[in-house]
């Protein structure tokens, strides 16, 4: 199976190293995770105090924790509405460019990639202040969208790559307008994409930090909720939310690769 | 704007521009500008201002309490007439401390404290570091999931590394926070095999020492790592390693010639993301150091926008760090000899 | 459906510095099977894209039914092409692709679905409406994109090579069944091909191009027997070419001095005594033994059986001269010194110019 080139001692140095790695990856999480079961007020897994559920309906009655849960939903949403059209957009313009043209455009919509995540924070909030725009929720929606909007056009880029131009040009052949073109050839065809870049702009948004932090002024969404818990006040109900994240995580890559599996399968 | 034209018809060709243009203009370039902009100017510190204005009241204060106590009406007009003109005085400054004029300058980047400018470049040296050890802990790893694995293996080792990758970077920094905490996992340990007193807090102070930052920041971004090199190093087809092993190769010579060549790409974005990520996180540092001291550059930044409410000089701080990062991801294309585009594959 | 004429008047096209199309004049009839065969990259398919309205000619003019087409897009023209992956729409059903060209005129969709049914029934599909293209064989989806391209009732309709991808005798059935089809429908077809065989069996007129010109235009019969020029000659068909020097002209009969002796044929050229000249011969058109006008001694150097036919391969001073002949028994105990002969209107006489093959 392996193709392997090394000798078998190297082989087994190498599997030891990454099997090493793996436990570096997975041994701070499992502590995280333990402890939230720990019945101690401090999160711990040294001062172990029995087993307990009750961080778990603590966190079920903890306002500003679900209060940030709906907000982040509520930007996640307000990311995808923005930078799904965007990232379309662009990529639809940037499929037909010249080669000189396409490559400036190009580095300026992938920029906000390659940029640390506090100065999108810092210039859309600077941006929105003069606009009499704070800190809130909406800034925070345009400064992820920023970026995220470059990862939902590199997805359409992909798949437009992909794309049988001369589907288009028959239809138009056959008489339709451009639009009707777009409507029934061209978004069908992306529509799969649509739907990976909304995920992928809805856990983006989800689990950003970085920039957020900078943009969200005086309101708070579940991650920056946590980032504050972290800095005063530790509690263990927080590592019932890294134990959601964890479990949540592990059963989506799981499915993801079975559901895969089944299609490598098929074919 | 013609072939687009062609391509879209002139409505939607239009429509894709004007959002594209959007975009540009409203999430990237503008918002840039006006941090730049916020960047070079300054209003002189109000500070003085405040207090010369508190002067001058002081000496109307004061006036008017002679004035009230002089009988003689000379000294009086003499008294009114100083009064009238301190309060001129003070409401021209009240004026200027109100809506100091702006002043244009380098002056936000030159102030810079001898500390801040420390902190500075320890951040940046410290995210070097964190590239540089990521890059040499990763190499192997990537070869193995890329080279040296079977499918079935490939696929169980990638959801291994996908798991904690897709698991909140803040998370990821509590877990280390736990481990090095005063009664953090270490400490217990080394505490319950006595070498360590606890309750009397003879505990190893992990979180007062800059490597715990770079310990968890390491944790955090390691993965950055990986998947850019995974992914261009899949492509290499592996006949080319044998056919290198079949001409006498040995197994660096394979790697030095073949393999990291064909990396290349992989390594430069694996770099520019992880050292992007590390020179400018806020999270970990904001958690693992817990307001005691081993700053990193970025809570600077946060502290001028959210505590010192002076967004001229954090703006000029972001700035800094831009043009470092820019000049980062720069030279590594010219290292690298790769485009932009092969950067965001 | 009633056919258009097509009219290329000057037509010239441009691609930044290089020249896909030189100035072409064209004049397809309506309701005529026209094709232009060409090898690959002579401007054909640039051509039948001008034609669409995919691409702007540089210069001149297209007409069609005697109207000019500049500044309309191939969704204003009376045009239907048929593509050379055939551009199925995959993710819709058979019927809805029919439909499409109907869709866009905003025919309702009952009215739509009922005339789809016809045109499947048209190209012997019936009952397939219901199925996904991918689920259709390769002659299925072909006639699906005729039903398709018919469905807008155009005046022309192009096809871009849409044999291509079929298997020899799945082609051969094709090229019967659009012939029909175009017989019955009885609207102009422009068909762009790099194969002769499909050329001259299907079509009224067929136009030979070569680097972006058109060499000639004729039946297929005439091009066959009667090439305009030393391209032509050599792309279509097989030709002995034998290189030599023009010795004297008359009266539309040339004498030509070549390596296998004095030779007298038809001229197709304007011809000068002394000037190079190239002497085409079709292989069919020699016999063994003597009898004609021109006669040349050779060596017998190899035989090639393919089936019905033999090809005789002679040689004379390092010159090859392929014959065929009719297979039979008579071909068993050939010499290997033979004398051949053709006939004066056999032999071609062309000023040298570029050949088809190399």
């Amino acid at each position: 199976m392996s193709t392997s080139t090394e000798s078998r001692g190297a082989q087994f140095l190498l599997n030891a190293y990454v099997a090493l790695f793996c436990l570096y990856l997975f041994l701070p999480l499992g502590v995280m995770s333990a402890a939230a079961f720990n019945s101690f007020d401090y999160p711990s897994v040294t001062q172990w105090r029995g087993f307990t559920l009750k961080w778990f309906v603590a966190l079920a009655h903890d306002q500003r924790i679900l209060e940030g849960l709906r907000n982040s939903v509520l930007v996640a949403l307000g990311v995808i509405a923005v930078s799904i059209p965007a990232g379309l957009a662009g990529a639809l313009i940037l499929t037909r460019l010249g080669q000189r043209s396409g490559t400036m455009l190009y580095s300026v919509l992938v920029s906000p990639v390659l940029t640390p995540g506090i100065i999108l924070g810092i210039s859309s909030l600077i941006f929105w202040r003069e606009f009499g725009v704070p800190g809130g929720l909406f800034v925070a929606v345009m400064a992820q969208s920023s970026f995220i909007a470059s990862y939902a056009m590199l997805l359409f880029l992909a798949r437009l790559q992909r794309q049988d131009r001369t589907l288009e040009e028959a239809a138009l052949d056959l008489g339709a307008s451009h639009t009707m073109v777009f409507r029934r050839i061209t978004l069908p065809f992306l529509a799969p994409t649509a739907f990976t870049a909304a995920v992928v702009a809805f856990l983006q948004s989800f689990e950003n930090y970085n920039t957020t932090v900078f943009a969200i002024g005086g309101e708070w969404t579940l991650v920056t909720e946590i980032a504050s818990r972290l800095r005063f006040g530790l509690s263990p109900v927080i590592n019932v939310v890294g134990v959601i994240f964890v479990v949540l995580t592990v059963v989506a890559a799981v499915t993801y690769v079975l559901l895969k599996g089944r299609r490598a399968v098929a074919h | 704007m013609a072939s687009l034209a062609r391509a879209y018809g002139r409505l939607l060709a239009f429509l894709f521009a004007a959002i594209t243009l959007l975009w540009i203009l409203v999430l990237v370039l503008v918002p840039l500008g006006a941090m730049i902009d916020q960047a070079l100017w300054w209003r002189e510190s109000k500070g003085d201002v405040s207090l010369a204005i508190d002067r001058l009241y002081n000496d109307i204060a004061l006036a008017q309490l002679d004035r009230n106590s002089e009988k003689d009406p000379a000294k009086q007009a003499a008294l009114d007439q100083q009064i009238a003109q301190k309060q001129a005085e003070a409401t021209a400054l009240e004026a200027q401390e109100k809506n100091p004029p702006k002043t244009y300058g380098f002056a936000n980047f030159t102030r810079m404290s001898g500390l801040h400018f420390y902190i500075f470049v320890r951040t940046i040296l410290y995210a070097l570091m964190v590239t540089l050890l990521a890059l040499v802990v990763c190499y192997p790893v990537a070869y193995v999931v890329a080279l040296a694995s079977g499918p079935r293996k490939a696929i169980v080792l990638t959801v291994a590394l996908i798991i904690p990758y897709a698991i909140n970077e803040l998370l990821r920094v509590y877990a280390w926070l736990m481990i090095l905490d005063y009664r953090g996992v270490i400490n217990g340990v080394l505490g319950w095999l006595g070498f360590l007193d606890l309750d009397n807090r003879g505990w190893i102070p992990f979180l007062e020492s800059p490597s715990a930052v770079f310990v968890a920041m390491i944790y955090t971004y390691v993965l950055f790592m990986v998947f850019p090199m995974v992914n261009t190093l899949e492509t290499l087809d592996r006949n080319q390693i044998e056919a290198a092993r079949d001409l006498g190769a040995g197994t660096l010579r394979i790697h030095r010639r073949i393999i990291i060549p064909h990396a290349k790409p992989g390594i430069a974005v694996g770099c520019i993301m992880t050292f992007m990520l590390s020179a400018g996180s806020y999270s970990v540092p904001a958690i693992m150091t817990r307001g005691q001291g081993g700053d990193w550059f970025s809570q600077l930044v946060y502290r001028q926008f959210y505590e010192s409410n002076n967004w001229n000089m954090g703006s000029a701080y972001a700035v800094s760090l831009l043009v470092v990062c820019t000049a980062f991801i720069l030279i590594m294309m010219r290292l690298f000899g790769v485009g932009l585009r092969d950067i965001a594959k | 459906m009633r056919g258009k004429d097509v009219r290329l008047d000057n037509v010239t096209i441009r691609f930044g510095d290089t020249t896909a199309v030189h100035p072409t004049d064209l004049a397809i009839h309506a309701g005529e099977f026209f094709s232009i065969l060409g090898p690959s990259g002579c401007g054909k398919t640039t051509l039948l894209r001008t034609i669409s309205g995919f691409i702007e000619p540089t210069e001149g003019r297209v007409l069609i039914g005697g109207e000019d087409m500049a500044g309309k897009g191939p969704n204003e023209r009376p045009t239907a092409l048929i593509f050379q992956n055939l551009a199925l729409f995959p993710l819709m059903s058979v019927a809805e692709n029919v439909a499409f060209g109907l869709e866009a005129r905003g025919v309702a969709k009952a009215e739509r679905l009922k005339r789809a049914e016809e045109l499947l029934a048209l190209v012997a599909l019936g009952g397939f409406g219901g199925k996904k293209p991918a689920d259709l064989s390769g002659g299925q989806r072909q006639r699906v994109a005729i039903a398709r391209a018919l469905a807008v009732e155009p005046s022309v309709l192009l096809l871009d090579e849409p044999l291509s991808a079929l298997d020899l005798k799945l082609r051969q059935h094709m090229r019967a069944e659009l012939r029909a089809i175009q017989r019955r429908v009885g609207i102009t077809f422009i068909y762009i091909t790099h194969d002769q065989g499909e050329a001259l069996a299907m079509s009224d007129r067929v136009a030979v191009m070569s680097r972006g010109r058109v060499e000639q235009v004729t039946t297929a019969e005439t091009l066959y027997a009667d090439p305009a020029t030393p391209f032509v000659a050599t792309f279509v068909g097989e030709q002995n070419v034998l290189p030599g020097t023009v010795a004297s002209v008359a009266d539309g009969v040339a004498r030509i001095d070549t390596p296998l002796g004095p030779i007298t044929g038809r001229a197709k050229a304007t011809l000068a005594p002394g000037a190079a000249a190239l002497v085409m011969v079709r292989p069919e058109r020699v016999a063994l033994g003597t009898g004609r006008e021109n006669t040349v001694t050779a060596r017998l150097a190899a035989r090639h059986l393919e089936g019905p036919s033999v090809n005789l391969e002679f040689e004379h001073d390092g010159r090859r001269l392929v014959v065929t002949v009719p297979n039979g028994p008579e071909l068993r105990d050939l010499p290997s010194e033979m004398t051949l002969s053709f006939g004066r209107d056999d032999a071609l006489v062309y000023a040298e110019g570029p050949l088809a093959h190399g």
